[in-house]
């Protein structure tokens, strides 16, 4: 426990605990000292009154009946229980009457109210400690007995040099302000305490959360990408975090399985036309051959090249565009005259291996995006309608289609060739080098639909296969133009 | 091969094409008649050796002298000093980048025509490239051919047809004010695509244009069609042009591109 101290202090729980006992402990200190001492002032005015309403009757009796009267109401209200102090004494200090038998030294000199709470003792509550001590004379002011009580006192001089001396108590005071200490310094213990047993518990409850995340996180990054972060399904912050983290790696384990896929396909579907580029190599330099031999070789190779760099290209201009692409290249652009442009680029084409190419387009579709890419997608799906509908029976045909929708706007390209009738196999078919069996014969590097769908993501927006009937429908979808465009 | 994507500029990446000098023409034109009419002057910079001097040897079998340059600022020196007909300037050169080496002789009022050899593809980069001051630009790897029938055309552009209203290539006449074509007095009706692309075609007649050029500059597209779409279109061309005409005018240069040429 010790030695995970520093851990402990290290963990917020144990930070934030600490702050706030802090805090509350400021807090209290400054309410307690506040509520004291004006509860202190209070009872201080208040003993003040009091004697000087004493005074007050005091000196009514002495101007109706003189010295005698006063000695004897004051001998009366001493006598009564829990009574103010009152001592009447010679002008040398000797107590003539009165219940007060013995006060600190000095005080009877003062004139008007002592300067600060004295120490005194009672008439009677002297004998025990003067049979102990043996001190003072009766009538003599003692001064080595120590004063076992506090008071507050006015002192008066009489007109016959008489001192007179009332005053109150401070018990009350005194005991209240010892209560409120008392009270003040437990409940600190208490916080303290309960702050102490808070850190304790709280801190050392997130530090072990904190350390099974750590250490499903090492076996993670060891390499084991199905370990999941525990989730203990109280629903606090931290099965959120383990949750949203779980979800972080589910998405890794998936991409991871994609990366692996993809380069199991470009291993696969490179190494087969690198081998036919070995072999046709190796053909052509077997043997006595023709020049015209080796150069038909040589262009095979070229062509076969070529071929290849395509396929590495497509690659990359894919991970550029997933990597994002710079949004700077992006204006705003009409889907209608992306569609006319890739349209007329590419009937001819399709006229010469008898597929009509057609689009009935009327209005402006803006969307923000980057013409060339636009172009591109546009283009390899056009040009993969085109060759997989030339040869259907009952005239192949594609047609190019725009329209809005919902604030999207919807671009359709149709063709009525095979299509892909298993809907398993559309969804496969946007996959990188995903290339349907009996697509395999087509040349091409089966990543036109894969480049056109990451152009499609780029711009916000997807593209769906879906079932022509016969034939494949692909639909580009494009989120609207930002404004009016 | 010239699309919009990064391959890493390797020297092997020449070694795809065909020597210049072994085209050949279809039909009766050779690749000599037009290969070594306009001698060029070119001053390569490029920090590849290996793909430089193979530039270099290629260049100069087709009848142009080619200097080398291995970094930006020994390429800017003799660039600033000297007189080029061309200059090829890789993107990514040691000392000084080919960018800042092309707008530094802009800015000294250098106006040689520069082609921007890049093994980064993107739109983007074009842009930029074309912005500090290059003329054309081409991704590595490229086929020969294609640098061959660019820097021609750029070593031509300099000037003479850019102003001319009237495009004329034997018996082939093209009015660019009137956008009419006539082929001896006869008048041939082409679709408003069919125009540019004679248009372009006639503005570099006697010069290889190659499908990536058309492409670029009569579509203004960069991308990779992958089909032989341009072909077609040229195909159609020709049949307009030539169809009921005793000689051919637009030749296909087998490996390299098109051109249009009065026999």
């Amino acid at each position: 426990m010790l030695a995970r101290l520093p851990a402990i202090m290290r963990t917020t729980a144990a930070r934030l605990s600490a702050l706030y006992l802090l805090l509350f402990t400021i807090c209290a200190v400054v309410l307690v000292v506040y509520m004291t001492s004006l509860s202190a002032r209070m009872l201080t005015g208040l003993t003040t009154e009091t004697i000087n309403e004493e005074v007050q009757g005091l000196a009514q009796a002495y101007q109706r009946g003189g010295l005698p009267l006063l000695v004897r109401t004051i001998e009366r209200r001493a006598r009564q229980p829990g009574a103010n102090l009152y001592l009447i004494a010679d002008p040398n200090g000797r107590i003539l009457s009165g219940n007060v038998e013995n006060l600190d030294p000095g005080v009877l000199e003062t004139d008007g109210w002592t300067e600060r709470p004295f120490g005194y003792q009672r008439f009677g509550e002297m004998g025990t400690e003067r049979r102990n001590t043996g001190a003072a004379e009766p009538g003599e002011i003692a001064t080595g007995a120590p004063p076992s009580h506090r008071a507050i006192a006015i002192v008066l001089r009489l007109p016959n040099e008489m001192i007179m001396l009332v005053g109150r108590d401070l018990g009350e005071p005194e005991r209240f302000r010892a209560v409120v200490r008392r009270a003040l310094m437990a409940a600190l213990g208490m916080m303290g305490l309960g702050a102490l047993a808070i850190w304790y518990f709280v801190g050392r409850r997130a530090l072990k959360r904190i350390d099974s995340v750590s250490v499903a996180s090492a076996r993670i990054v060891e390499g084991d990408l199905t370990q999941r972060l525990p989730v203990t399904g109280a629903g606090d912050e931290f099965d959120r975090l383990s949750e949203n983290l779980n979800a972080m790696l589910a998405r890794i384990a998936t991409l991871n399985e994609g990366m692996k896929q993809v380069s199991d396909n470009i291993a696969h579907d490179l190494k087969t036309p690198l081998t036919r580029l070995r072999n046709r190599a190796e053909a052509a330099l077997a043997g006595r051959r023709k020049p015209a031999e080796y150069r038909e070789a040589l262009e095979a190779t070229i062509a076969e090249s070529e071929q290849l760099i395509r396929t590495f290209n497509a690659i990359l201009m894919i991970s550029r565009l997933e990597a994002g692409y710079s949004a700077e290249s992006v204006t705003k652009v009409d889907l209608a005259d992306a569609v006319r442009d890739v349209v007329e680029l590419y009937e001819p084409a399709a006229e010469d291996v008898g597929v009509t190419l057609e689009s009935g387009i009327s209005g402006s579709f803006v969307v923000d995006g980057n013409r060339e890419l636009i172009g591109q997608a546009l283009s390899n799906v056009v040009d993969n309608a085109i060759k997989y509908s030339a040869g259907s029976t009952g005239g192949p045909r594609v047609t190019v289609a725009l329209h809005h929708d919902d604030g999207e706007v919807r671009l359709v390209i149709a063709d009525n060739g095979l299509g892909i009738p298993d809907e398993a196999d559309r969804q496969r078919a946007t996959e990188r080098f995903v290339r349907l069996e009996e697509s395999r014969t087509q040349p091409g590097s089966g990543l036109g639909l894969s480049l056109a769908k990451a152009v499609m993501r780029f711009h916000g927006g997807k593209l769906d296969l879906s079932d022509n009937n016969p034939g494949l429908s692909v639909r580009m979808t494009f989120p609207n133009a930002k404004d009016g465009g | 091969m010239y699309c919009t994507r990064t391959v890493p500029a390797a020297a092997g990446a020449y070694r795809l094409l065909p020597s210049p000098v072994e085209h050949s023409v279809d039909g009766s034109t050779k690749a000599a008649d037009f290969a070594y009419k306009a001698a060029m002057k070119i001053l390569l910079i490029e920090d590849d050796r290996e793909a430089a001097e193979y530039l270099q040897k290629a260049l100069s079998e087709a009848g142009h002298t080619a200097h080398m340059a291995s970094d930006g600022e020994t390429g800017f020196a003799i660039a600033d000093s000297n007189e080029y007909d061309i200059l090829i300037v890789d993107r990514m050169l040691p000392r000084r980048d080919g960018l800042s080496v092309i707008a530094g002789l802009r800015s000294r009022g250098n106006n040689t025509p520069v082609l921007i050899l890049s093994a980064l593809g993107e739109v983007d980069d074009r842009v930029t490239g074309l912005r500090a001051g290059g003329d054309d630009y081409l991704t590595k790897p490229f086929a020969f051919s294609e640098l061959l029938a660019r820097i021609e055309v750029l070593n031509r552009r300099a000037g003479m047809k850019e102003q001319e209203t009237v495009y004329r290539t034997g018996d082939l006449e093209l009015d660019r004010l009137s956008h009419s074509v006539r082929r001896a007095g006869k008048e041939i009706t082409l679709q408003p695509r069919e125009f540019r692309l004679l248009e372009y075609l006639m503005r570099h007649a006697g010069q290889v244009v190659t499908r990536t050029m058309l492409l670029e500059n009569v579509w203004d597209y960069h991308f990779d069609p992958q089909t032989n779409v341009i072909d077609v279109h040229v195909s159609r061309l020709r049949g307009k042009i030539e169809k009921g005409f005793e000689s051919p005018v637009l030749h296909t240069i087998r490996g390299a591109g098109y051109m249009l040429k009065a026999s």
